[in-house]
């Protein structure tokens, strides 16, 4: 375990190392910098005037020390100056992470609880009406931006109700009532789609091992069928369950920007786009980091949980 | 009915009706209450406006700032004679209009307790003028332009200012009551306002949470006694438009963000809720287009002078912004703005002529007379900036070009490179939107068209009309001057300097009980919220 756990560790600094080389090049591939976008706010360039903040911000040095500088940055926990704010990039991305995590964390419980029972009855069920309809609202989920979802959702409230949700965000601590509505209707169309595919997964899933041996033999020891769909399908039936959820949690962490934005909540990937809308190197390179480093911690805690759910799983020493 | 009686019953009569009309606009203001506001973006500079030309920093720094004098914000038009002491209690030209002296309010303090001074005031100015022994430095100086007749400025006491310029400029005046020109404090470096906010403004700032909101208290020591009216003011970041407008609906945000909604938009708030209070009114921003008067095919001053006949701005204004617009020249035109030519003087003017069709054989004419005709067309690329507004124009655009021999590619620019292409002069031809601070001919003339400014993007430079801009600023005459510009106009229109196509209207919308928020001829001049209050 310990072994494995190393291997992985060594790969993980490895795929970061990797990943803080393409952001780098990608973001100065990108045409214009914050000079520019700087001047595009006045309507002007001067020349040498766009040289002087260059030199200020550090622009001026070569690609390879500003690169270095980043790592070395990265690992003293001192994430740079945002060009954008002229604030510590970590005084900037440090409110946006809870709520950014919390809204993932609840899209996903969401998701598991309406995709997973929905998926054990439609396979139990299969080919019935019931089945039909869980599997047309499955599908109408997974066609349904969640953006979308969330636009409908705004205009409704506001025809309906003339309300909307909290235009900043309200911390648990202060209103807790408040906080709670305006994260669950976000998580709700975000939630809605990630259960559609969960659903289809565990329905295919229990299906397959429905028809194993041993779920068979059950039935003729006479065990009853919530025995043997729930203790007995469901734990087998959930591994490639578990690896969606897994990897739909860390697609959330980046992928929120547009419900994010529609319900303007001040997360990770709303802000996100706007550095790099005004290419903000120190923070775009230090939130994408953090977006890669969630992707993998929640790889590794899917491929953990493979060894809780199936003990024929080991990780070798 | 004796004469008297008649008299006494059209006396009752008119007071009656004024009783009726007038109980909205002179109820007594009230004090308290907190305007929640919208921003699309988060302040691009701080509250840093003297680096930048973004209403989106203007609209919500304006609060915390002062001038030394302002438009006043409860009158509509913008002019000399709606001009009102903000930091200076009185001014008064001197020597034929040369030398303008103020007399600084005294007991004004900073928000960090400082107190005001003409120093701030001196230092302010010879920043923006980047004078060899300026103290400080700006790092984007976009307006240095409008203080080039500025020769010195002197500070005799603490409470005295005086500024010397090279030649009498009466309008000057109208630039220093501009929302473009705060006074910052002499004690706090500049780039201090990238991050926050010490003004001597109705409001202090509380907290700038960075792409959430910037929240205002009331500043209970500012210098006009019982304003501001209300205890705070609330600038929510919301990017996404559709929620922008949705929360204005749900009474969430009390009123649209200025140059924001269109006509389209507003009737849709209007429908949704009725009681909302639209008031159009000019954004002074023009759409244009810019043709790089140093490269081939646009030197030619046949094909500049065809683009203008080709494009019909009536059309446009009924396509692009479904009427919410209007025609105008390089000025914006009455009764959105003061100095723009009028319906009749436009139509002998390239492309303003009542029969559109004439004026696009004409331009044909014009390209048979260069080699190019619709079946043989002058191809060239079309930039543009990669945003709808842009976009919707510079595609009605493509089309009228077409009927008469050019084949425009449309390349769409991201911002980033937008304004360092254009000052560059690294493109043929571009549909633009220009905004202008204050409307007049003098912020905007110098700015656009003069000789060398960095903002004169389609670099058309003449000496003779150089010549009339600067005499058009210098006459003390308003009758005269006004006939001068609208000279300068016919002339830029008539070289093709930089077609102006229409100007856009906004359809400012708040809530009933939000008072006093008028806004003006200029988007940029009206944030102030001294005068605001809620009616809650």
């Amino acid at each position: 375990m310990k072994t494995y756990l190393a291997q992985r560790f060594v790969i993980a600094v490895l795929t970061l190392l990797g990943m803080s080389v393409v952001i780098f090049v990608l973001l100065r591939l990108a045409p214009g910098d914050i000079v520019d976008i700087l001047f595009s706010t006045a309507g002007y360039v001067s020349p040498a005037e766009k040289q002087a903040i260059m030199k200020e911000l550090g622009m001026d040095r070569p690609y390879w020390v500003q690169y270095l500088d980043w790592l070395r940055q990265v690992v003293t926990f001192d994430l740079g100056k945002s060009y954008r704010y002229d604030l510590p990039a970590w005084q900037i991305i440090r409110p946006l992470l809870p709520v950014t995590l919390e809204l993932a964390a609840l899209s996903i419980v969401f998701a598991v609880l309406l995709g997973v029972p929905t998926g054990v009855v439609s396979a139990v069920r299969q080919d019935s009406a019931l089945d039909y309809v869980l599997r047309v609202i499955s599908l109408a989920g997974l066609s349904m931006p969640a953006f979308w979802l969330g636009m409908v959702i705004i205009l409704g409230l506001v025809t309906w109700f003339r309300w909307i949700p909290p235009l900043s965000y309200v911390p648990p601590t202060e209103d807790l009532k408040l906080h709670a509505v305006q994260f669950l209707l976000p998580a709700l169309a975000v939630g809605y789609r990630s259960s559609a595919l969960i659903m289809r997964i565990t329905r295919s899933s229990l299906l397959e091992v429905l028809r194993e041996d041993y779920i068979r033999t059950a039935w003729a020891k006479g065990q009853s069928g919530g025995a043997i769909v729930w203790r007995h399908a469901l734990k087998n039936a959930l591994l490639p369950v578990v690896t969606v959820i897994g990897i739909e949690f860390a697609f959330l962490i980046g992928g929120l920007v547009v419900t994010e934005t529609v319900f303007n909540l001040p997360g990770v990937a709303r802000f996100l786009v706007q550095a790099i809308l005004w290419r903000d190197y120190p923070v775009v390179q230090n939130l994408v980091m953090f977006i890669a480093i969630v992707v993998i911690l929640s790889n590794l805690l899917v491929d953990m949980l493979y060894g809780v759910l199936d003990p024929r799983v080991r990780y070798g020493d | 009915m004796t004469r008297p009686r008649i008299a006494a019953l059209f006396a009752f009569l008119v007071l009656l009706s004024l009783a009726l009309v007038m109980p909205a606009t002179s109820q007594a203001p009230k004090s308290g209450g907190v305007l929640n506001l919208m921003l699309r973006e988060d302040l691009p500079q701080g509250f840093a406006i003297h680096e930048t030309a973004t209403i989106s920093t203007v609209w919500p720094a304006m609060p915390c700032l002062n001038n030394l004098v302002l438009f006043d914000p409860l009158k509509k038009t913008e002019s000399v004679d709606t001009i009102i002491g903000e930091l200076a209690e009185k001014w008064s030209w001197q020597d034929n209009f040369r030398n303008l002296v103020f007399f600084l309010r005294k007991g004004v303090k900073w928000h960090d307790g400082q107190p005001f001074t003409s120093r701030d005031v001196k230092v302010t100015f010879d920043m923006l003028r980047e004078t060899a022994d300026a103290p400080a430095k700006l790092r984007i100086n976009p307006r240095k332009d409008w203080y080039a007749n500025v020769e010195a400025i002197e500070a005799p006491d603490t409470h005295t200012i005086v500024f010397r310029l090279k030649r009498p400029q009466p309008s000057f005046l109208m630039l220093l009551a501009s929302g473009y020109t705060p006074i910052y404090a002499a004690h706090l470096p500049p780039a201090s306002y990238r991050t926050g906010c010490i003004g001597t403004g109705p409001f202090k700032l509380k907290e700038w949470r960075k792409g959430e909101y910037v929240e205002y208290v009331k500043n209970p020591d500012y210098f006009v006694k019982g304003r501001p009216y209300l205890d705070g003011l609330k600038y929510y970041v919301v990017v996404e438009r559709s929620t922008r407008q949705a929360a204005l609906q749900a009474g969430k945000l009390d009123a649209s963000f200025p140059g924001e909604t269109t006509k389209t938009a507003a009737e849709q708030l209007k429908q949704a809720v009725g009681q909302l209070v639209v008031t159009p009114f000019s954004q002074n921003v023009s759409d244009n287009i810019i043709m790089n008067v140093k490269k081939p095919p646009f030197d030619n001053p046949k094909v500049r002078l065809a683009v203008s006949y080709a494009i019909d701005r009536r059309a446009l204004v009924g396509a692009v912004h479904q009427g919410g617009a209007v025609v105008g020249a390089s000025q914006a035109p009455k009764p959105w703005g003061f100095w723009g030519l009028a319906e009749k003087d436009l139509r002998g003017l390239p492309g303003y002529a009542a029969k559109p069709a004439e004026e696009k054989e004409r331009a044909k004419k014009l390209m048979a007379e260069v080699g190019f005709a619709p079946e043989k067309p002058l191809r060239v690329e079309i930039v543009t900036r990669a945003i709808a507004v842009y976009v919707d124009m510079a595609s009605f655009v493509i089309n009228e070009l077409k009927q008469i021999g050019i084949d425009a590619a449309l390349k769409q620019i991201e911002t980033a490179q937008w304004h360092p292409m254009a000052t560059r002069g690294d493109y043929q031809i571009g549909a633009n939107l220009t905004g202008i601070g204050p409307d007049d001919p003098d912020a905007n003339f110098y700015e656009n068209y003069g000789c060398g400014s960095p903002r004169n993007y389609s670099q058309y430079c003449s000496e003779e009309v150089m010549k009339l801009i600067d005499v058009q600023s210098q006459e003390l005459d308003p009758t005269k001057r006004l006939a001068m510009v609208y000279a300068v106009q016919r002339r830029l229109e008539a070289d093709a300097a930089r077609p102006i196509l229409d100007w856009k209207l906004d359809y400012f919308t708040v809530w009933p009980h939000v008072k006093n928020l008028i806004p003006h001829q200029s988007i940029y001049n009206f944030g102030r919220m001294q005068e605001v209050w809620s009616d809650k």
